[in-house]
């Protein structure tokens, strides 16, 4: 028993003298490990690269004089670009993070787009979390705009263990630590983010209403005309440059000519494809005074150097939109107005408008208004009168244009304006 | 001199190479442990200067940001970053950038991450305030979440390029690390079924939602023909209960009408906004209403055969749910008996 007992405690001996240097090691190596640990320190954020993957037209950073050492991107409306962008926060391992961290979780990713406004304040136009890090982006409004991409991921130092989230509901008295290192074990979300300027060119012609109204006995032409052109400054606003209404029965007191980017599937087409919407209601579009609302598609012309659209309006005898027919001796008066996608269709623009001859000579009021004394329609049965013609001409500030060129026929009042309307 | 030689050329390889990985921007590889990375070919880091400049976000009072915050109760933050300053920092790691200028206002954008749904959710506030303040108001609890905000600002410097400058972006951005506790209780209800093929289901709605301060105010709805005979389809409606452990709905609000002999097939819907305990939920049928239910039927049954109890004066059907933050909702609706 007692050969046993010095066996037992030699062998418990042999065992203490193999296990302490063998705990003695694991101390020293934990201590390492501590100082390693505290000397782990997570950063709060990290960098970002920003770009474009693809983008079906590469402009010249001086494009439409903009300045080329600004840095900004310049862009197209309506022109789709895929963006690209990275971070340190999206590899596989969280090594070029901090040494010895861990990521915790998946990155989230946000895009961004924001738009400057008159003061100069970034608002925000729209926010997609799409947890990928290309993304489509297609502005369809001018202006200058930053896009922005927020990255964030939740990063572990060595011992940083999943939480328990079941009792979401005890709360706790900890705070957010202001120092920038991360305590042992500890989870910290990553942040990171880069932006990007972006001058988003106009490439839409402006909107263009025009509108005709006679005026009949004692009618205050110049008080009409002032009504009609606050009247045509509300509603050109509020329905963005769509007409105002399809039925006919509305255009009575004017007849109105509209000239817009067109309905929903309509508008914001890339920039050679753009088209426009021509409608045209009341009785003054044809020269048997009929009430109408007709519209048409119409193809605008892009100039391939600056992308610069035109929408040119020619009425005449072929066309859909013969001329404007006004009645002889009848005193009448036209407003015109626009308004453009550059600020969201948010205010009215000036217009020129006029009445001129063949040759360009303009034609002036009588007194508060037009009128015209001698018929020249049928051209047939008056062909020494002379040609008139309505003409307008709207340009947005980035030089995209409206215009409108139709004949003015002056007609006989009993024999073709009347007799017309009465039918 | 031949040490010496060699240490500069090591050191001008060493230079070269990190010139040339800066340059180059290698491209990112996406793999299938990177589905996030598909179609990217830019590299990590920025070619030219971008500072990232140090962020800190703080309550109103210049405390820290409490590691628990309560959802629906706002919460002013903010943030301080040098993007705020009158001009941009003339170093960055080790590199001057001469003649910094801001060239635009700072952009700041305010964030909530959901990190148990990997979601993020933007902050936006109607009420003025300063630009570098937000009201974070979490709408939902979460066990891991974050409030971010990230700031930006044009600047511009001058390019080594002689008479050149350069536009670039300094950025900022910062995390506070919370969780958001659950204080709305269970929105449960009940689906009735009877041997005949009439049913009533009742159902609660949180109303208005996200109301703060407490209490918590529902919308009880009933719909189905023992709850409607004369339309079943109609949604009977009783409107601003207190949710919490005591909804009652009173016999002139509404009440589940059935035979004296029916055999009722019970279903309970249990829904919270976060995280129901289900081993917490109880339903059946009780005398009273009010306080605690005092069960008449088998607990959890999901057949009830009404012959075979003794039924009270006043029975009602209820349902008891508790969420795993321990808050209770016990909701109370009439039973009675056809005659």
């Amino acid at each position: 028993m007692r050969t046993i007992n010095r066996f037992w405690l030699l062998a418990a001996f042999c065992a203490l003298v193999t296990v302490c240097p063998v705990t003695a090691q694991d101390t020293g190596t934990a201590t390492a490990d501590e100082t390693k640990k505290e000397e782990v320190k997570i950063p709060e954020s990290t960098d970002m690269t920003l770009g474009v993957k693809d983008s079906p037209v590469t402009l010249p950073e001086n494009f439409r004089g903009k300045e080329a050492e600004e840095g900004d991107l310049q862009w197209l409306e309506d022109v789709g670009v895929l963006m690209q962008e990275n971070s340190n926060l999206y590899n596989v391992d969280a090594a070029a993070i901090a040494e010895a961290a861990k990521f915790s979780s998946e990155p989230n990713i946000t895009w961004e787009v924001k738009k400057e406004d008159n003061s100069g304040n970034l608002e925000t136009e729209s926010t997609d979390n799409t947890n990928k890090a290309t993304n489509p982006c297609n502005i369809t409004d001018p202006g200058y705009y930053q896009v922005h991409n927020g990255g964030a991921r939740q990063v572990s130092t060595a011992g940083g263990a999943e939480e328990d989230t079941d009792a979401v509901g005890q709360p706790s008295d900890e705070t957010n630590k202001d120092d920038e290192g991360s305590a042992e074990g500890e989870t910290k979300t990553v942040t990171a983010q880069q932006r990007i300027g972006i001058e988003v060119h106009d490439c839409t012609s402006p909107d263009v209403w025009v509108a005709f109204q006679e005026g009949a006995g004692t009618v205050d032409m110049a008080a009409s005309e002032a009504e009609l052109k606050e009247t045509m400054a509300g509603k050109i606003v509020e329905t963005k440059g769509r007409p105002f209404s399809v039925k006919t029965q509305d255009y009575e007191t004017a007849s109105y000519l509209f000239i817009d980017e067109g309905q929903d599937e309509e508008r914001n087409r890339i920039p050679w494809e753009k088209t426009a919407r021509l409608s045209i209601a009341g009785t003054l579009f044809n020269e048997r005074g009929a009430p109408k609302f007709e519209s048409g598609v119409l193809t605008a012309k892009i100039d391939q150097a600056d992308y610069r659209n035109h929408v040119n309006v020619v009425g005449g005898e072929e066309k859909n939109l013969k001329g404007v027919y006004v009645r002889r001796n009848v005193p009448f008066i036209f407003a015109a107005m626009s308004t453009d996608n550059g600020n969201k269709r948010a205010t009215t623009g000036l217009v020129t408008a006029a009445i001129e001859t063949a040759d360009g000579k303009e034609i002036d009021k009588d007194g508060a208004s037009y009128m015209f004394r001698v018929p020249n329609y049928p051209r047939s049965q008056y062909p020494d009168e002379p040609d008139y013609f309505f003409t307008t001409n709207a340009t947005d500030k980035d030089g995209n244009v409206t215009t409108v060129r139709m004949p003015l026929y002056v007609v006989e009042t009993s024999a073709a304006f009347e007799g017309g309307k009465n039918n | 001199m031949k040490i010496n030689s060699l240490f500069v050329a090591v050191f001008v390889m060493l230079a070269g190479t990190v010139t040339l990985s800066a340059q180059d921007a290698p491209a990112a590889k996406p793999s299938d442990a990177t589905p996030w990375l598909e179609g990217v070919t830019i590299g990590e880091h920025p070619t030219d200067i971008s500072p990232v400049l140090p962020m800190k976000i703080s309550l109103e009072n210049g405390e820290a940001v409490p590691a628990s915050l309560s959802e629906d109760v706002p919460l002013t933050v903010v943030a301080q970053t040098a993007i705020f300053d009158d001009a941009p920092p003339a170093t960055y790691n080790g590199m001057e950038i001469p003649n910094a200028t801001w060239r635009r206002n700072p952009a700041i954008s305010w964030f909530f991450i959901d990190w148990e749904k990997n979601r993020n959710y933007p902050a936006s506030s109607t009420v003025e305030m300063a630009v570098n303040q937000m009201v974070i108001t979490p709408l939902q609890p979460t066990g891991k979440g974050a409030i971010t905000c990230h700031a930006g600002r044009k600047m511009r410097y001058d390019s080594a390029e002689a008479g050149k400058s350069k536009g670039t972006f300094a950025n900022s951005s910062v995390a506070a690390d919370v969780q958001v506790l659950d204080i709305t209780p269970p929105v449960c209800g009940l689906e009735i079924a009877t041997e005949d093929g009439r049913s009533a289901t009742f159902w609660v709605a949180e109303n208005p939602p996200n109301k703060y301060p407490l209490p918590k105010m529902a919308d009880v709805y009933l719909s189905g023909s023992l709850a409607n005979t004369a339309d079943p389809a109609e949604i009977i409606t009783v409107a601003g209960l207190e949710l919490g452990p005591n909804m009652v709905v009173t016999p002139e609000q509404a009440a589940i009408t059935v035979a004296a002999d029916a055999v009722l097939k019970i279903k309970a819907n249990g829904e919270d906004n976060y995280k129901l305990d289900t081993a917490k939920l109880k339903f059946g049928i009780c005398a009273g209403a009010g306080g605690e239910p005092t069960p008449i039927s088998e607990v959890n049954a999901t057949e009830v055969k009404l012959a075979g109890l003794k039924l009270p004066e006043n029975p009602h059907f209820y349902v008891d749910a508790s969420d795993v933050a321990g808050n209770r909702q016990v909701l109370y609706v009439p039973l009675k008996i056809k005659k």
